[in-house]
């Protein structure tokens, strides 16, 4: 009778510690969870978006929750699998190649904001990619704007000067870095074998995607693909660059200038100025061109990321004031992003802010974010799609074989057949 | 009369005793096995399924990914397991020794392995096996190589880590069968052996590993089932799960992708599963046939 008794005991106590658990969410202010997935990048940003909001809505508190990006990805698409809605936040950041197939995949899942926001002053390429239907469901935050970013000092010993890397070609890169390597020993470029992300930056930068307009897979016969896969092995194979596994051992590479230079989206400066000692020695050029293609450009794109509500959220309403409010109108926010986070926002009035025009001494005194905007302006759109991952898994089983000189056609055909067979 | 009523009044109580247990398998192991079945018939994107027939399974034999995840996760089935259950049958005949000395310093240490986490081991057998991680800074010093391997960048290195790995944690919990069953074997049959000058080689093969034979079968399913779910050191190990190139990538990560990663494809996802159901069917059915006593 007495271990019947504990044990009813223990159950009511469990019973009643969740019952309490309830009652305090429910009695506490408004609370806004957010999931991001970089403390120092989208985090610190959210952060200081939370701050200022709280000055103007003492009653609202945001919480931000990190995760690591595919974990975020993950928990977000099996709990809206699931059908379930009670662990989902209130405000999620979605990367810009998932946004599609998340909408499209989970429809009436999230909030469109359209009554909410102004989409006239975001830039057109971030609102077209978060529109179904006529409906746009994102906040726009930060573009991947790409750049060469480099080590002016360690070039400068090989004789090459800024002058000489404004809008080249990838095969006059190439050129660079085995005079680097003959003159300073130097490695150019680390290159992660894993990670198709340099495939998905040439292809944009030429206007193309794994996929047309309409959706439909464009590989097979895609001449800016080829021609991306064909630039990527002169490149591997000049050897002007060191093989690096996962993402710590990438960014480790050139900060600790193991490598002179990478080529990426704009958010790796936060990353880059990280490293205070390395102040001046750093600076950026245009992302190189593909030669011999139609529509190649100095300008691409690479990640990006958005802010979306939940509609199951029971702050629905804060959340997308909040979002409105500070991420949709406050250019001095931008501003303070910018300077702190190099995080570079998609409202196009931000652009007219002191920040963007100021130069930076981290990078040699040159107005670093006024080019950046710039080449923000030229990025070709393309469309892409909600089967991205699906190629880039595809892709990423091909890399070995462009590397060690496979036959660049035969690759693209065992794409384009494991693609066709995915998207279903 | 009456007992025919207390008979039946036994059987009620006996029915209700077991009712919690046997609803709480239903609703969490019968019907989701049931419904996980019905998925597997299911075509369609996200949460818009709609009945597919066979279609999935026609997907199965043009989808180049599911061979490539079929064909390593035998691979590492083939050669995994057999060697780990070779060195843990050695092991346990060496520590079994009653003279050893310090035997239960060496048991623990090679049992420990399997109760350290999943994660943990993981995370510690990647930097350990990282471009300039410990491994290849050892064989460097001492010359065994010249140039530093690419562990997780190559093909085939990639799948040597994963079996290494694998191995290193399992060992030790196979041995600890195979001890505990020499432990049952009657010692005056070594005894006899030994009278009769049969060296040591001979008592292992022709009385210990006879004498282990269920005990064998029985790891062997277990290792096969372990291996052909396995998940957690090819989605942790390398730098991105099933990296380089697809050439870690089980069925159970393939699984894991279709739902979680990529478009979801939950009726697929389901289908690959029952592939992993059918094999371990065939798998264990085939092992205990092969180690089916013969009657005389």
């Amino acid at each position: 009778m007495t271990r019947l008794s504990t044990g009813w005991k223990r159950a009511a106590a469990v019973a009643l510690a969740s019952v309490s658990m309830f009652s305090v969410t429910a009695a506490s202010a408004v609370e806004i969870t957010v999931w991001c997935w970089d403390p120092n990048f989208n985090g610190a940003t959210m952060k200081e978006a939370a701050e200022r909001y709280a000055a103007l809505h003492p009653d609202v508190t945001v919480n931000i929750v990190d995760f690591a990006k595919a974990d975020l990805e993950t928990k977000l698409q099996a709990q809206l699998a699931s059908g379930t809605t009670d662990g989902l936040p209130d405000i999620v950041l979605i990367e810009d190649y998932g946004a599609q197939k998340y909408l499209q995949s989970f429809p009436g899942a999230f909030e469109p904001l359209n009554s909410a926001v102004d989409y006239s002053g975001f830039a057109p390429y971030k609102v077209e990619l978060a529109t179904v239907n006529g409906q746009t469901y994102s906040l726009p935050f930060d573009s991947g704007v790409t750049g060469y970013f480099y080590r002016s000092d360690l070039l400068g010993e090989a004789g090459f000067t800024a002058a000489d890397l404004q809008d080249i070609t990838w095969d006059k890169l190439i050129e660079i870095g085995k005079t680097v390597k003959e003159k300073t020993g130097g490695i150019l470029l680390p290159i992660d074998p894993n990670d198709a992300g340099w495939l998905r930056i040439m292809m944009q930068s030429a206007g193309s995607w794994y996929f047309n307009a309409d959706g439909s897979v464009h590989i097979a016969d895609n001449p800016v693909l080829k021609a991306s896969m064909e630039t990527y092995q002169r490149l591997m194979a000049a050897g002007i660059s060191k093989p690096v596994s996962g993402w710590t051992e990438y960014t480790g590479s050139f900060t600790s200038g193991d490598t002179l230079s990478t080529f990426t989206g704009v958010w790796m400066v936060g990353t880059i100025k990280a490293n205070a000692d390395q102040s001046g020695k750093w600076a950026i050029a245009p992302l190189p061109a593909l030669d011999g293609v139609e529509g190649a450009t100095n300008a691409s794109n690479l990640g990006g990321s958005s802010w979306y509500v939940l509609s199951s959220s029971a702050e629905k309403a804060e959340a997308v004031d909040f979002l409105a409010e500070i991420w949709g109108k406050d250019v001095d926010f931008y501003q303070k992003i910018l300077v702190n986070q190099g995080a570079l926002g998609s409202l196009l009035a931000a652009r007219e802010g002191d920040a963007y025009k100021a130069s930076d001494d981290f990078f040699g005194g040159t107005p670093v974010w006024q080019n950046f905007s710039d080449w923000l302006g030229k990025i070709p759109a393309v469309n892409y799609g909600i089967f991205t991952n699906e190629a880039d898994a595809a892709v990423a089983a091909q890399i070995p074989n462009i590397t060690s000189g496979g036959n660049i056609d035969e690759i693209i055909a065992a794409i384009d057949a494991q693609v066709r067979q995915q998207v279903q | 009369m009456a007992q025919s009523g207390l008979a039946r009044n036994e059987q009620v109580s006996g029915w209700l005793f077991v009712m919690p247990a046997l609803v709480l398998l239903g609703v969490f192991m019968i019907y989701p096995i049931l419904w996980s079945l019905w998925m597997s018939f299911q075509v369609g994107r996200g949460m818009a399924f709609s009945f597919g027939g066979f279609a999935n399974i026609v997907r199965l034999t043009q989808d180049p990914v599911f061979i490539r995840a079929l064909t390593n996760t035998l691979t590492f089935l083939a050669i995994q397991v057999p060697i780990m259950l070779v060195l843990a049958l050695l092991f346990a005949n060496a520590l079994n020794d009653s003279k050893l000395w310090g035997k239960g310093l060496f048991r623990t240490a090679i049992f420990l392995p399997c109760v350290t986490s999943l994660v943990a081991y993981s995370v510690v057998f990647r930097s350990m096996f990282a471009a300039d991680g410990v491994i290849n800074q050892f064989l460097l010093f001492t010359h065994i190589i010249s140039d530093p391997i690419p562990w997780m960048a190559d093909p085939f290195w990639s799948k040597v880590v994963i079996i290494s790995a694998i191995t290193w944690r399992w060992t030790g919990y196979n041995m600890i069968f195979y001890l505990a069953a020499m432990q049952n074997i009657d010692r005056s049959i070594y005894e006899a052996a030994k009278i009769d000058g049969v060296p040591a080689w001979a008592r292992f093969w022709y009385i210990t590993v006879p004498m282990l034979k269920p005990v064998i079968l029985f790891t062997t399913v277990i290792s096969t089932i372990g291996t052909l779910q396995l998940f957690d050191e090819p989605n942790l190990i390398p730098s991105t799960p099933g990296a380089p190139s697809d050439s870690t990538l089980t069925l159970s990560l393939y699984i894991y992708n279709l739902s979680f990663k990529f478009m979801p494809s939950f009726g697929y996802a389901a289908t690959v599963s029952y592939v992993i159901v059918v094999m371990v069917g065939i798998l264990t059915l085939i092992q205990f046939l092969a180690a089916r006593e013969r009657r005389t």
